[in-house]
């Protein structure tokens, strides 16, 4: 009996260390392995259609339209049903389709989509949506889908949102590490803030 | 960043204490407690706690020197033959002094505390592996440890009480030090804001949870590098200076009736909290 356990303790210790062995030798920061988990959402919202481009079919839709606290809050904020409602009310010709006639069950329950999270930080980290914008989008003048898809990835591309860049600490300094002009038309540089407390709770 | 790169580069990482020529750029927060003022309440105590996620560890652990007040009160009891219940008290709020030249920093193995540009000691639970040294060379006694895993032990937080925890501060987990962050949380929405509105922050735009409850508002908070803080003209008037090992007040014999000082300046530890010296007779 005793055997067999340690036999099995031994196998599951060489799993492990061999798991974490192909862990360390994975060193790119984005590739297609290093996605993050498949959120299930309760509606397969298609980011493409809203936000893709138009010769893809896309609206071109500005990820802030609903996004709309990102340039002025620490979240970026998931838009309430009105918002949706909003324009679809008056979108015909799309209005039978299976994931329309979900979303408007909702709006006649009058109950929230319960949206999962994607982008799910630990909670013992600060991150500030309004910062990274406010340099970005509005300092630098970068389009917001550039700006967004540093941490987000290539969202216009996809249906349901799902992580493409690690989110990890290591990876957040080595941008915050480069220089990056303090606006669109200055030479001047700065980098993030790389003190602990910065991000650190 | 690798630890590898950290402690390689450790000097272009670690912020030293401000002199002549390299001044804190946009920000240097620091204190000053009026004792004067100060009735021993224990107001500022209970703030904490409530906005720092604080377990209440309770008599025994507390005899045991598991408590995690990161402000607590110190009583010092007048020595003049009357005994207790008319022998008077002197109180002294005693927190974190955020030092600029913190001797709990040096002896950190991994680098978990350290300084951060705005003046303060920065303490970061992930990185500590409870080694405990800080506490051991921190002279003020002001960093607690988590002996348990408060969240999980003795109830501390029964339901729905989790649910006051503060979302902007961390539950800190077993084997971690812990210490008063000068309410880092609320600084930095105060800096973001004024940073969106392109100026600095204004003197009084933030409070830490001590000095809003303050009933006497015996302490003051605030940016040292603005010249219009309350807090920079209370040092400026007890001519205590943060890169001085020795104030006028000890100094020079004119300057005798100044009232403030910092505690165990001589260590050289150069202290973010100036204390103004208790002029009126002992509390009864």
């Amino acid at each position: 009996m005793y055997c067999f356990l340690r036999l099995s303790v031994l196998l599951v210790g060489l799993i492990v260390s061999a798991g974490s062995y192909a862990v360390n030798a994975v060193q790119p920061l984005t590739t297609a392995d290093d996605l993050g988990p498949k959120v299930e959402q309760p509606i397969e919202f298609p980011h493409d259609r809203h936000a893709g481009d138009a010769a893809k079919g896309g609206m071109q839709i500005n990820c802030m339209y609903c996004h709309t606290y990102a340039r002025r809050s620490i979240v970026a904020g998931i838009p309430p049903l009105q918002k949706c409602i909003g324009c679809h009310q008056s979108i015909e010709s799309v209005r039978e389709t299976p994931r329309i006639k979900k979303l408007f069950e909702y709006w006649e329950a009058k109950k929230a989509v319960p949206w999962k999270k994607v982008h799910d930080l630990p909670d013992f980290v600060r991150f500030n949506h309004e910062r990274h914008i406010q340099r970005f989008v509005f300092a630098q003048n970068k389009p917001v889908q550039e700006a967004c898809g540093y941490c987000h990835g290539d969202v216009k591309t996809m249906t349901v949102a799902r992580r493409q860049k690690p989110l990890s600490m290591g990876w957040c300094v080595s941008c915050h590490q480069k220089d990056h002009p303090v606006d669109a038309t200055s030479t001047k540089t700065t980098h993030g803030p790389n003190d602990c407390w910065q991000c650190h709770k | 960043m690798s630890i590898t790169n950290l402690l390689e580069n450790w000097s272009d990482f670690r912020q030293q204490h401000p002199s002549e020529d390299r001044p804190h750029r946009e920000y240097k927060w620091a204190m000053s407690i009026d004792l004067d003022a100060c009735t021993g309440c224990n107001a500022c105590s209970v703030a904490c706690y409530a906005e720092n996620n604080l377990p209440v560890v309770g008599k025994e652990k507390f005899a045991h020197g598991h408590s995690h007040h990161w402000i607590r009160i110190e009583r010092y009891w007048d020595n003049d033959g009357r005994e207790f219940a008319d022998q008077g008290a002197q109180f002294l709020p005693m927190l974190c002094q955020q030092c600029e030249s913190a001797p709990c920093e040096t002896v950190c193995p991994v680098g978990a505390t350290n300084h951060t540009a705005d003046g303060l000691n920065s303490q970061v639970y992930n990185r500590c592996v409870g080694s405990r040294y800080c506490n051991a060379n921190c002279p003020y006694k002001a960093r607690y440890f988590n002996w348990y895993d408060y969240p999980t032990t003795d109830n501390v937080w029964p339901e729905p009480m989790n649910q006051q925890l503060n979302p902007d501060v961390t539950v800190r987990g077993k084997g971690v030090m812990e210490k008063c962050t000068f309410c880092v949380q609320r600084l930095t929405v105060a800096k973001s804001n004024a940073r969106s509105e392109g100026r600095s922050v204004l003197d009084g735009e933030v409070q830490t949870a001590c000095q809003q409850v303050c009933p006497t508002g015996a302490i003051s908070f605030g940016n040292l590098v603005d010249p219009s803080a309350k807090v920079g003209k209370q040092w400026k008037q007890q001519q205590v200076d943060l890169n001085k090992d020795k104030q006028a007040k000890d100094v020079t014999e004119s300057a005798a009736k100044l009232r403030g000082y910092r505690i165990l300046e001589e260590l050289r530890t150069y202290p973010s909290v100036m204390y103004l010296e208790q002029l009126r007779e002992s509390a009864i």
